[in-house]
């Protein structure tokens, strides 16, 4: 593999240049959809990214990077996702992990941890939800108490997606009371006292896990930010979230949209049902592009400059919207699928049902912008 | 143009139209330069000046401008429009005929106050696009409307002791009211942007879809007095449902878009980073 010859300019040409390289370097997954497949295919797809130059665009020079805004990042997963190259929502954990540690870790370790991530050589994971801290992050009880230069932590996490095979993990804890008593670190998984237990989801691919943590010490010097920096640590993912993330899950429903044409082609040949299909067909195509739309214009404030708050939780209504609709169509347009015959089909329809669930349940998006946006007063 | 001079605009025409509809506000608009406007700003004379007629509820016959400018046409003539259902109707230079309370007379329309009538078929061939991204504008500015009226009355309303508005049923219709717009006009700056045909009626579409959605949220808050003819919501409710059926309905746009996609076998990607 070779680095890119000339640096591209622009977004486009970083693109066209994305593109050219795909065609001579074919990273199509094989056959294997198990997690264990899909997290040694994305291994595989940074680890090729990484060499070729192509996912160290967009990220500083201080942790690897070769510059350049965020948005060629963006566009970078949605050319991977729109080759169905990696499965879209673990190809994005980058996209929180890294920013995190750019921006609250002591600058040599980030320097020394993210090319780690970047290239495809760790996986690393992000310890926040509870069993009683769902919705309400800020409820957190894992503990963490000063042991010398050392902390210990006791509690548990839950949703923890890939643990089982994260070398890192970006933890918050409770050191005080409220919102202002969270810290974060950044722990080693093969610490001693820590053990991971996957869940088993209904979709069949058991990519969450709860995590223990029993008398588990953490350097002083892997604390992220200073103490009590955990909440708003966790609140500054939430522009990268919805920036490039957005981008990359949106092009993957593009994606799966058009293999629901191709499919349902072949079906309407023998059914005929053509024109009372093309009502869903452009109702789902109608809601991507509704999203791409409002994603588009976050990004290009994101790039301006603005700071990104409530509003994007319309962004975050809008996709998982969209991504029901299109996954309720292709039930629809493909009788039988997902019920039957096809287990891609069957798994991506009920993850799809978890949309309006991670990330800040629909509920909580609509209760922000009646209170934020609309300006609604207290409930 | 900068944004003080947007403001400007947009406070001139809100003006013109909060004193006057119909033939008055088409004279008042043309004093205000509309014409000039359109030819040399387009993207800032049609989202201003159609988003301000949904807000305001005013209306005036402007859609035949943006008609006839896109088909290379003099503006001021009036053009035959495609309505949905396959009929034609034309949106007259004139004021409606003194209209009768619109539950009187199967000759009247749902919204008896916009100068339009059925019509022989026009020309099929007409330039749409400019005039759907129009009526998408005019969709999100009656939406606009109707949630100002519904968020005023929820905050206003007490019941059980509360403000309605304190109710997350009601806070959760509000707020799907607010994404849906706001989706919409996502559409509508992308299609201003890239005003190709078919980004234009993906606008219109989206624009038409939130509109009735929030006409459908809007009116189970207000309830009671959303339903009587003294309070504003029904103009904007009628205006909605009429806007929605000229130059093609939600409801038959997404269809035509179902079936580009299904003939192309491609789903295109129409704003790119």
């Amino acid at each position: 593999m070779t680095s890119p010859v000339t640096e591209p300019a622009t977004i486009g040409e970083f693109r066209a240049a994305v593109r050219e390289w795909f065609t001579h370097n074919d990273l199509s997954a094989g056959p294997d959809h198990s997690l264990d497949g899909q997290v040694a295919q994305l291994a595989r797809v940074r680890r090729a990214l990484y060499d070729a130059g192509w996912m160290r665009y967009g990220w500083p020079a201080e942790v690897g990077g070769l510059g350049g805004p965020a948005a060629l990042r963006a566009v970078l997963g949605e050319e991977v996702a729109s080759r169905d190259l990696a499965e879209p929502g673990i190809y994005s954990m980058i996209e929180v992990l890294a920013p995190t540690m750019i921006s609250y870790a002591p600058p040599a370790l980030a320097a020394e941890m993210v090319p780690l991530l970047l290239s495809g050589a760790e996986q690393w994971c992000q310890g926040f939800s509870e069993p009683g801290s769902g919705s309400d992050l800020a409820s957190l009880s894992t503990r963490a108490e000063p042991h010398g230069d050392d902390w210990v932590v006791n509690g548990q996490k839950v949703w923890t997606s890939l643990a089982q095979y994260s070398q890192r993990c970006v933890l918050l804890t409770r050191t005080a009371p409220g919102h202002g008593g969270i810290t974060a670190f950044f722990v080693d998984m093969d610490t001693p006292g820590i053990t991971v237990r996957p869940l088993r989801t209904m979709h069949g691919i058991d990519e969450f896990a709860e995590v223990f943590f029993d008398d588990v010490v953490v350097p002083g010097d892997r604390m992220l930010g200073r103490p009590g920096d955990g909440w708003q640590l966790a609140m500054d993912l939430l522009p990268h979230e919805r920036s490039t993330c957005f981008w990359h899950r949106v092009a993957f429903l593009y994606e799966r949209l058009e293999r629901l044409v191709g499919e349902t082609a072949t079906t309407t040949a023998t059914t005929g049902a053509a024109g009372a299909d093309d009502a869903d067909l452009g109702a789902a195509y109608l809601a991507l592009h509704t999203i791409r739309c409002r994603s588009h214009a976050t990004q290009r404030r994101l790039a301006d400059g603005a700071r990104l708050g409530p509003e994007t939780s319309i962004d975050k209504v809008l996709l998982a919207t969209a991504e029901q609709r299109l996954f309720d169509t292709a039930r629809d347009l493909l009788p039988g699928a997902v019920e039957l015959t096809d287990p891609r089909w069957r798994s991506e329809y009920l993850y799809s049902r978890a949309a309006t669930i991670y990330g800040g349940t629909a509920e909580i998006q609509r209760n922000i912008i009646a209170r934020r946006l609309l300006d609604l007063g207290k409930e | 143009m900068d944004t003080a001079e947007h403001d400007l605009i947009v406070e001139t025409f809100r003006k013109a139209m909060t004193g006057s509809s119909g033939a008055a506000l088409d004279a008042a608009l043309d004093e205000l330069g509309w014409a000039d406007l359109l030819a040399e700003e387009p993207d800032t004379a049609i989202p201003v000046v159609f988003t301000l007629l949904g807000e305001t509820g005013s209306h005036a016959s402007v859609l035949n401008d943006v008609v006839a400018q896109a088909g290379g046409e003099p503006l001021g003539t009036t053009v035959t429009l495609p309505f949905t259902g396959g009929r034609w109707v034309r949106w007259e230079r004139a004021d409606a005929p003194a209209a009768q309370p619109p539950s009187e007379g199967a000759g009247d329309l749902l919204d008896p106050t916009l100068p339009l009538r059925l019509a022989e078929p026009g020309d099929p061939d007409l330039h749409l696009a400019a005039a759907r991204r129009a009526l998408g504008w005019w969709l999100l500015g009656t939406g606009r409307a109707m949630l100002a009226l519904a968020r005023e009355h929820a905050l206003a309303r007490t019941q059980f002791g509360r403000p309605i508005a304190s109710f997350q049923a009601v806070r959760h219709r509000l707020a799907e009211t607010l994404v849906a717009l706001e989706g919409a006009e996502a559409t509508l700056n992308a299609a201003t942007a890239s005003p190709e045909p078919f980004t234009c009626l993906l606008a219109k579409a989206a624009a038409g879809r939130a509109s009735l959605d929030a006409a459908r949220h809007c009116q189970q808050v207000l309830a009671g007095i959303g339903f009587t003819a003294e309070h504003d919501f029904h103009h904007h409710l009628r205006r909605t449902l009429t806007l929605d059926g000229l130059l093609g309905s939600a409801r038959d746009l997404t269809r035509q878009a179902g079936a580009h996609i299904r003939e192309q076998g491609h789903a295109p990607r129409l704003i790119n980073l």
